[in-house]
């Protein structure tokens, strides 16, 4: 039989063990976050295919024609806008559920145990699968437009997923803080609007002053939207410099986020 | 035979808790600035610990059901979250065999959008079974849980009653080695409580292990065969079911005392006590509260009448068991007709009562009236005094459940017929 020790700070061995055992919680997690968003809509999952489409025509005109900002390589302003929104949204829903998780899932985890990581998986799932609708989106534009991919496109999946790792990894480490003082999650949409112009979402990286350019790729979300917007358009440079503070990041992050999470975990229903 | 297996083992567990004081609102700019300043550099200044958990061991063997009981915030709770991984504890050690599984909550994760079926997939997986344990067990579910038609319909629809009835039919198909349970059979109506407790009897009857936290005694009667009794995050008790029952109903009841001051008591709605109220009772000639079988008990009450011309008046007397069954009722006679305003002091012995060993409490109730047909209840105090009886040989022990709570005697027995040959 199966023998689980308790003992205080969480010397639990079997804590990845664990995590795959519970795997298909994560799966309903995903399960009912993408059905709950949709329940009750006339047009359901077309709700994720109307929003992107009209927020990416709202900041091509502000960034593209008002502010007359110039595209990424040779692509149509919006599909370059389309590119960044992306990634950016697996960034943002990434970091806000992951660094929210130990509040909105307070109900379920103060009765019953499951290695807590589950639930931020779950959500992370969720979005990948919203993300992949708008990706199917995008992929039609560009059909419709007529500006084909190239064989870069292939490598979208590497950068789709760091894109959300990144966030999650991020969202992780803020939770442990967030759980004791609840101004984070004041702060943290907060943060994620005005981020939105600090990333190279709307507008090219090109547009940014090149003695400004390594602190504006100080901002973690630089280097992997960039990256992501490249394997879109085909004619753009690949941002070396960006891209490895990005992936530093990631390396710090993971660790980090994990470690501040699971101490979290052990005691969190003590104060929430 | 040989020893089963011990399945849980609770070693010298301890829980802290801190808890906040709310100290002095400081004065003047200075005393705000010190005080900001301390709290900032010292956190944990106007903080004290609570052990809600204070070294609790005991070891489970393979198929026991054990019932945890005590008083509120004894720690009862806190223990289960602890053994359930919810929580860690702040010091000691559990070591467990087999899988555990806790129902300290029904319908925990249900969400109301999702129709009753998503539900019982996603509170499933939220207790740990798997997709096809639950495609297994669904149409056991779905009958057990009686919701019918209705379970592709959006849960947010459901009565309340619907409701519980499927979080409970989901939760109660789970197949641990271990279960806990915490005071969850009390859902929906009479009748499906019935069938809980059957659904918990026959988990049991299968002889898995069960950790179960309630206050319904009866429940634990039906259910435990062992019980933990606990005071103050510690082990007070651990045994016989009927003897941690008594020594819980010792516990919940308020101290036994003689002298009892009702003109604080706030009554039930509906007694105003305009016309006349009791205000005390004294219990004579027992210090302890303690009685023998045949020992009379004597009460003396203060009462005070507030109007003239009341009529006459007289008591009514109902005892209780610890968990509210009533017992027995006794209707004195009219002991005065009281046409004045004042306060009066009453005698009641109560000659023989024919009650089995227990903890019992009594209700007083006041009513008068010039005539029979127009006598009103004036005052109802409970619990107005609180009382044990011991066994015949003196001791305290346990009273057989089955042999019921009164006993008759004066029962006539006589040979009626010579040995027919």
């Amino acid at each position: 039989m199966r023998k689980t020790v308790i003992e205080p700070n969480g010397k639990n061995f079997q804590y990845w063990k664990d995590i795959w055992h519970y795997r298909e919680l994560a799966y309903n997690f995903a399960k009912r976050d993408v059905t709950v968003r949709y329940k009750q809509t006339r047009i359901g999952l077309g709700w994720a295919v109307i929003a992107p489409i009209i927020n990416v025509f709202v900041m091509t005109f502000i960034f593209g024609n008002l502010a007359g900002l110039s595209s990424d390589g040779s692509a149509p302003y919006y599909i370059m806008v389309y590119a960044g929104t992306i990634p950016w949204g697996l960034f943002s829903k990434g970091l806000t559920t992951s660094a929210n998780t130990f509040i909105t899932n307070a109900a379920i985890m103060k009765k019953v145990y499951f290695p807590r990581i589950i639930s931020p998986i779950g959500s992370a799932v969720a979005h990948i699968i919203d993300s992949m609708i708008s990706m199917s989106v995008l992929l039609v534009m560009m059909f419709i437009q007529g500006y084909l991919p190239s064989l870069r496109f292939l490598l979208f999946p590497v950068f789709f997923l760091l894109c959300l790792i990144l966030g999650t990894a991020l969202g992780l480490f803020l939770s442990s803080f967030n759980v004791k003082w609840r101004d984070l999650a004041q702060i943290i949409p907060f943060a994620i609007s005005i981020g939105q112009y600090l990333t190279p979402v709307a507008y090219s990286i090109d547009s940014i002053p090149e003695k400004l350019r390594l602190l504006y790729s100080i901002n973690p979300a630089t280097g992997v939207i960039n990256a992501f917007k490249w394997c879109i358009i085909k004619d753009m440079p690949f941002d070396w410099t960006s891209f490895l503070i990005a992936l530093a990041w990631i390396v710090v992050l993971i660790p980090l986020g994990i470690h501040l999470f699971r101490k979290t975990e052990r005691t969190f229903v003590d104060i929430v | 035979m040989s020893e089963k297996p011990v399945v849980l083992k609770i070693e010298n567990i301890k829980k802290r808790y801190r808890i906040k004081h709310i100290t002095k609102k400081p004065e003047g700019r200075s005393e705000k600035i010190k005080a900001a300043v301390k709290s900032f550099v010292n956190p944990n200044a106007n903080k004290e610990d609570f052990w809600a958990l204070n070294g609790v061991s005991f070891n489970v063997e393979q198929g026991e059901k054990i019932g945890i009981i005590g008083k509120n915030g004894a720690g009862k709770s806190t223990l289960l979250k602890i053994i359930s991984r919810i929580t860690e504890p702040t010091d000691g050690r559990i070591e467990m065999l087999g899988k555990i599984s806790s129902m300290l909550e029904v319908g925990t994760g249900f969400n109301t959008e999702l129709t009753g079926r998503e539900n019982v997939y996603l509170n499933g997986a939220i207790l740990g079974m798997t997709k096809t344990e639950i495609d297994a067990k669904f149409d056991e579910i779905l009958e057990f849980s009686e919701v019918g038609k209705f379970i592709d319909t959006p849960v947010k629809r459901y009565s309340s009653g619907m409701f519980v009835r499927l979080a409970f039919a989901v939760a109660s198909h789970l197949e641990p080695d271990i279960l806990l349970v915490d005071e969850v059979l009390a859902v929906g109506d009479t009748r499906f409580q019935k069938k809980c407790i059957d659904k918990m009897l026959n988990i049991a009857a299968s002889g898995k292990t069960i950790l179960f936290v309630s206050h319904q005694m009866n429940t634990i009667r039906q259910l435990c065969d062992r019980v933990i009794v606990l005071r103050e995050g510690t082990v007070i008790f651990d045994g016989d079911v009927e003897e941690g029952i008594r020594i819980y109903n010792s516990e919940a009841y308020m101290e036994k005392q003689n002298h009892y001051d009702f003109t604080e008591l706030t009554r039930q709605p509906g007694y105003n006590l305009d016309k006349a109220e009791i205000l005390s009772l004294d219990i004579l000639q027992n210090d302890s509260c303690i009685y023998a079988p045949d020992e009379p008990i004597e009460l003396k009450l203060r009462i005070r009448t507030k109007v003239e011309n009341i009529g006459d008046m007289s008591f009514r007397m109902l005892i209780w068991q610890a968990d509210e069954t009533p017992i027995e009722v006794c209707f004195t006679d009219t002991f005065a007709n009281i046409n004045t305003i004042g306060e009066f002091d009453v005698g009641i012995t109560i000659n023989k009562h024919n009650l089995g060993p227990g903890i019992y409490k009594a209700t007083l109730i006041l009513s008068g009236g010039t005539a029979k047909a127009n006598s009103e209840n004036l005052d109802y105090v409970y619990p107005a005094f609180v009382f044990e009886i011991l066994h015949a040989n003196g001791t305290s022990q346990s009273w057989p459940r089955q042999w019921g709570w009164c006993h008759f005697d004066d029962v006539d027995v006589k040979l009626l017929s010579d040995g027919d040959k």
